[in-house]
């Protein structure tokens, strides 16, 4: 039988860094994947002489060379910094409304600042009050986590005590008045999926603090550069990898992992699995239940799925500027809704007035698209659930009815775009399930909510030895999050090899 | 830190207090199973089991193989899209893409229409070997070459050569026979009239509907013949449609026909975002590619070593994804024509070739993957599949 120290379920961005990470320690690692191609999420494909990004939009925690930011320093560990070529991108959002309002924040806190005061003049104060709350909470949570302060106190971090656990409209409720600026400075909520009211303020805090510390970035060749480079490094590492065949069964017996069967049939010996399949998939498909202990899934089932997302890729047959696309990340917004009506629009299958980001790299990146051309990924959330009950023979006619309208509203903010399609390809939250694998298409796992949040979810860890998890699903989700969930996966297990 | 520091902070009970709430209320996540694959099935199934419940002889040289699904179940599907037969054919375990020639509100049975090809390892075998009752292994419906509503125009000036009619096929069926707002011009170039598939038929739905204009293109016409011949020009398209406004243009046929009517379509004046180009298997004769090495003749034979394996043996002028199908290694492969990148490789030395416009990802190129079905050695080769 063949036998490994370690296997590894799925090469998205947590299966990835995981494999890459115990490989360059010298185990011998087998990575799986169902796809014929690594990333998961950080894909790309081909339509005509484009190739689409399929997930990144703006990549967080790089930093510069001389200020580098976590992820950069992840990245340099991993030995794959040589091979990619990063993006800054200098804004950090451009917000467009049907209305006919425009604002461009630089990724710059003082511009942004700035910027802001001279639009809501009568909201001056409040602004820096703010961004100054921003800045301390990500302050005092980066000193007592990040940097693991062993003696934290309340009159040490107020803000962090004060504020981990409130969501992000109370406190853009105690501070502004103008819901207008509300609505700009909670705009990325999408990147977390949850309506600000549900949201904590932590997450939307720290995510405009790392961005503007450490800027947004792409990569040249996008996402699938990087998942690329990772593998190339495990390979290189004497990692195997093995694509287009998953992992069928994971072998438990008194309560530890003694192997993995994959899809394939073939059996192989291990004692350390990192799951970077969903926790759902992981436990409920690749387990038998008599082996998991009943708290696993009384624990799982207080947590809800994410929505999952409709998206559209289109390839233009001329430059950004000339379709009016002025900014790389575009949020697109017909009025700024902050409340759990969120919900019900994500719940439908239909668009309407949603809110949509639209990535155009080619702003940053003159030469992501061919020469003379650009592209487009818009994307708004949606639950999969809804798109579960359409009768297959009607999906492709409400795939293309969904799209029509996404369209429009783009047309509606950037008049002409329809007659520069060259290639236009929707993928709805079944397209999402498909390739990811994940329960009802949930891109971001798990719901982001404060109690499912690491502080009070198991994460990484399993009750079973030798049972490790790395992806969205365990907390944190995004390129970021993801790609470090695996880096502590993998030590995790250097950490218990280490030991014995 | 010893002691978990949260549970000083703010509102902390409050969320002790929600989590308690939602596990009692949660969801019951034993019951998903394999829900996520069953889901996915209805739509994308990786292999359905079919039946050919007939064959109808076209012409002397085609045959339609009617195909029903063993337990009972087809995916939908786009008219224009394929799906790919797995066979073993000669002691040969191999794949190949046909496009459905029936219409996707047929929902009872998938047609594929073969023609006789010379070399044609599986199509000789499914024109002569296949019988009623035989059951083959299939795909899930796939490909990109179909009438997109969004952005296509409802009138499509469809241009096939030989047993490119397939995909337009389903499409003119479905399109008569559901009464779609559409129009199809449709240019059919064969090389005789006894080649022209459907023609009868096609004849026949051209009297019947005023949406459905059928212009076969004969290259050697019989004596007297009053219709089109020739090649299919930009001229006889033009004095056809009128202009080429407010339409889309497809195309599906051998290589030898995008060269010819690309330009032709070009220099009418229609832009490149309006001509959709159906996949049509690896070019035939690669070694006459303009930038095919010279001093490698199609007949040169390389070694080729599977991650460290046994090495085997590979010819020029064939593709890398046969050479490994005829040494008995399984490679998926879908579309064959470089497009679907399920025939991904990593070459880890030596070099092939691949003819330009091969949709391979940029970071693919800069890691060494290649698309094997449309990769031809010329130098020895290791691999990794």
């Amino acid at each position: 039988m063949e036998a490994y120290d370690a296997v590894v379920i799925g090469a998205g961005n947590g299966g990835l860094t995981a494999a890459a990470g115990l490989a360059q320690k010298g185990l011998k690692v087998l990575l799986l994947e169902r796809h014929n191609i690594p990333g998961g999420c950080a894909t790309s494909f081909c339509r005509g002489r484009f190739e689409f990004e399929v997930a990144l939009h703006q990549l967080s925690g790089m930093g510069t060379t001389e200020r580098p930011g976590p992820l950069r320093m992840l990245l340099a560990s991993l030995g794959v910094l040589e091979d990619l070529t990063f993006v800054e991108m200098k804004d950090l959002f451009s917000v467009s409304m049907t209305d006919g309002f425009r604002l461009t924040l630089r990724a710059d806190k003082d511009q942004v600042i700035s910027e802001l005061e001279q639009r809501f003049p009568h909201e001056k104060a409040a602004i820096h009050q703010f961004f100054d709350l921003v800045y301390a909470y990500a302050n005092n949570m980066l000193a007592a986590f990040f940097f693991k302060d062993p003696a934290p106190s309340r009159e040490k971090y107020p803000v962090l005590y004060s504020h981990a656990f409130k969501p992000a409209s109370e406190v853009l409720d105690e501070i502004f008045t103008d819901p207008l600026l509300k609505g700009l400075l909670s705009v990325y909520w999408g990147y977390l999926g949850l309506p600000p009211n549900r949201l904590s303020f932590a997450y939307l805090a720290m995510l405009l603090f790392v961005y503007i510390e450490f800027k947004p970035f792409h990569i040249k060749g996008g996402s699938q550069a990087l998942s690329n480079a990772i593998l190339n490094r495990f390979l290189s590492n004497g990692g195997t990898a093995r694509f287009n065949g998953g992992a069928k069964r994971i072998i438990v017996e008194n309560g530890a992992v003694q192997g993995v069967v994959t899809d394939d049939g073939d059996r192989i010996q291990t004692e350390h699995v990192v799951s970077n399949a969903s926790q759902v998939t992981t436990y409920a498909q690749l387990m038998n239940r008599e082996n998991i202990p009943d708290q696993v899934f009384t624990e799982m089932g207080g947590r809800s799925l994410s929505p999952s997302a409709f998206t559209l890729f289109v390839g233009f047959d001329c430059e950004p500027g000339e379709l009016g696309i002025t900014g790389s990340t575009n949020f697109l917004i017909d009025s700024f809704e902050f409340d759990d009506r969120i919900f019900s629009r994500m719940r439908s299958v239909d668009i309407t007035g949603e809110t949509m980001v639209l990535s155009c790299y080619d702003v940053a990146d003159p030469d992501f698209s061919p020469a003379g051309a650009c592209q487009a990924n818009i994307v708004t959330l949606k639950y999969g659930e809804p798109w579960m009950r359409i009768p297959p023979a009607r999906y492709h006619s409400v795939k293309f009815q969904c799209a029509e309208s996404m369209l429009r509203r783009v047309e509606a903010i950037f008049p002409g775009v329809r007659t520069h399609i060259e290639e236009l390809e929707a993928a709805t939250p079944l397209t999402h399930m498909r390739y990811l694998g994940h329960p009802e298409g949930a891109i971001y796992g798990f719901e982001q909510y404060t109690k499912d949040s690491m502080f009070f979810q198991p994460g990484r860890y399993a009750p079973i030895e030798g049972l490790y998890f790395a992806s969205g699903w365990i907390g944190d989700c995004g390129f970021q999050p993801t790609l470090n969930a695996g880096m502590s996966a993998a030590k995790s297990i250097l950490k218990k090899l280490d030991a014995a | 830190m010893s002691k978990a520091i949260f549970e000083a902070f703010d509102g902390y009970q409050g969320i002790v207090d929600e989590i308690d709430f939602s596990r009692k209320h949660g969801v019951d996540y034993t019951v998903y199973r394999d829900s996520v694959d069953q889901q996915i099935n209805l739509l994308h199934p990786s292999r359905i089991s079919l039946r050919v419940s007939d064959i109808i002889v076209e012409s002397p040289s085609t045959k339609t193989l009617r195909f029903v699904s063993q337990d009972g179940y087809l995916p939908p599907f786009l008219a224009g899209q394929y799906i790919a037969f797995f066979l073993e054919v000669g002691g040969v375990r191999t794949r190949r893409p046909y496009s459905l020639s029936s219409p996707p509100n047929q929902t009872g049975y998938y047609d594929i229409t073969v023609r006789r090809v010379e070399r044609g390892r599986v199509s000789n075998y499914l024109l002569d070997e296949a019988r009623r009752g035989d059951i083959l292994e299939g795909s899930g419906p796939s490909g990109h070459f179909y009438f997109n509503p969004v952005f296509h125009d409802r009138t499509q000036v469809c241009l096939a050569g030989g047993s490119g009619i397939t995909p337009f096929m389903s499409m003119i069926r479905e399109a008569v026979e559901c009464g779609l707002d559409r129009t199809f011009y449709l240019f059919y170039g064969n090389k005789t009239l006894d080649e022209a598939i459907f023609h009868d038929e096609l004849g026949r739905l051209s009297g019947r509907f005023q949406n459905i204009i059928y212009v076969p293109v004969i290259e050697n016409p019989p004596g007297g013949y009053a219709g089109a011949t020739g090649l299919i020009t930009g001229d006889l398209i033009m004095k056809t449609i009128g202009d080429v406004a407010d339409k889309t243009f497809y195309l599906c046929g051998p290589q030898g026909m995008y060269d010819f009517c690309v330009p032709e379509l070009q220099r009418m004046g229609v832009p490149l975002r309006k001509i959709r180009r159906e996949i049509y298997g690896p070019p035939a004769h690669i070694w006459e590619d303009p930038a095919w090495p010279r001093e490698i003749k199609a007949e040169d034979h390389f070694r080729v070593r599977v991650a460290g394996g046994k090495p085997i043996d590979a010819r020029a002028g064939e593709p890398l994804l046969t050479a490994l199908e005829n040494a008995g290694l399984r490679v998926p492969s879908l579309c064959r024509s470089g497009e679907c990148s399920m025939c991904r490789i990593k070459i880890l030395s030596g070099k092939v070739f691949q003819p330009a416009g091969v949709p391979v990802r940029k970071s693919d190129r800069q890691f060494g993957y290649v698309h094997a079905c449309v990769s031809f050695p010329i130098e020895d080769l290791e691999i990794l599949t």
